[in-house]
């Protein structure tokens, strides 16, 4: 009995093993040809490493079109080509604006400041009311 | 005549746009989208007929910046967060000049300031600058930008506005 009883407490109830997913898919011969290619380029002996590493791969490019970041291939000599994926654009804030450097005089800087930290801001005048009212 | 305003996009014909001003023209005829898709330095929004709507009338580019806590003179850095400044550079706007007096640079404005808001929204932000040609700072002033002291020489005015203001502006 107390044999019996350890082991059931090792064995974990079928709640908390974690489920495998099977995974079926239905390749057109030139998928086919591909998946095989990259798998003998990328040295992946089994369906499930490869489909673990697309997944590990779209996984990022998912996370980093998130937060906005562009994709980008750079050659040697500097050519670069950002990857547009329609799905991967799917998933990228509505608006994200690129970077800018602006040069700042010492006394711009006081008066930039000084607007910024004041404790109200002024009030909106009427072209700009009308303007976000338009 | 509908108006349409959106992003930039290859297709769009911008070389017989014509501001009346050659260095605005030659941005959007030769910078404009190399900028926004391959330097990612700047994003341009162009307002179209949708009767014509390859066809550029008026355009305007923004872009991010933000100013370092520690370029701010050290008096002055009281009441401002301990982080950096984020700011929004309306870097360019400009009308077709036989399009001109149509509203269309309010139009241009008028969204300049809703996707400025959006942005604010999503990743901060605490103020649009702008650079304004001497002749058009009272068109921005219109619109509560101020005056921002200081610049170099005779060139631009810096102008300020302050996202709260528009925020309030959204309430009326």
């Amino acid at each position: 009995m107390p044999l019996k009883n350890r082991k059931k407490r090792l064995d974990p109830s079928p709640v908390d093993r974690p489920r495998k997913t099977k995974f079926q898919a239905d390749l057109a011969p030139a998928e086919d040809r591909t998946v095989r290619l990259l798998k003998q380029e990328l040295q992946l002996s089994s369906n499930t490493d490869f489909l673990s590493d697309a997944l590990a791969l779209f996984r990022w490019a998912v996370s980093e079109r998130k937060l906005g970041h562009r994709i980008v291939s750079e050659s040697a000599s500097g050519e670069r080509k950002v990857l547009v994926f329609p799905r991967l654009e799917r998933v990228a804030p509505d608006l994200v604006l690129p970077r800018a450097e602006i040069q700042w005089t010492e006394r711009e800087l006081e008066s930039l400041a000084k607007l910024a930290s004041a404790a109200e801001a002024d009030p909106p005048t009427d072209a700009l009311i009308r303007a976000l009212r338009d | 005549m509908a108006i349409l305003i959106r992003r930039l996009e290859e297709l769009d014909q911008v070389e017989n746009f014509d501001c009346g001003d050659e260095p605005l023209n030659n941005y959007l005829r030769r910078h404009a989208w190399s900028n926004q898709e391959k330097s990612s330095i700047g994003v341009s929004y162009v307002a179209v007929d949708e009767g014509a709507p390859r066809t550029v009338l008026g355009y305007f580019t923004l872009a991010m910046s933000s100013v370092p806590r520690a370029a701010f003179p050290k008096k002055y850095v009281r009441g401002l967060p301990a982080y950096e400044l984020p700011l929004i550079l309306l870097a360019r706007l400009a009308v077709d000049r036989r399009f001109v007096g149509r509203g269309l640079g309010h139009a241009l404005i008028s969204e300049a300031f809703r996707i400025s808001l959006r942005a604010a929204d999503e990743v901060g932000c605490r103020c649009i600058i702008t650079d304004a040609y001497r002749e058009r700072i009272s068109w921005y002033a219109r619109y509560g930008f101020v005056p921002i002291e200081g610049a170099a020489g005779s060139g631009p005015q810096r102008m300020f506005l302050d996202l709260r203001t528009m925020r309030v502006a959204l309430r009326h």
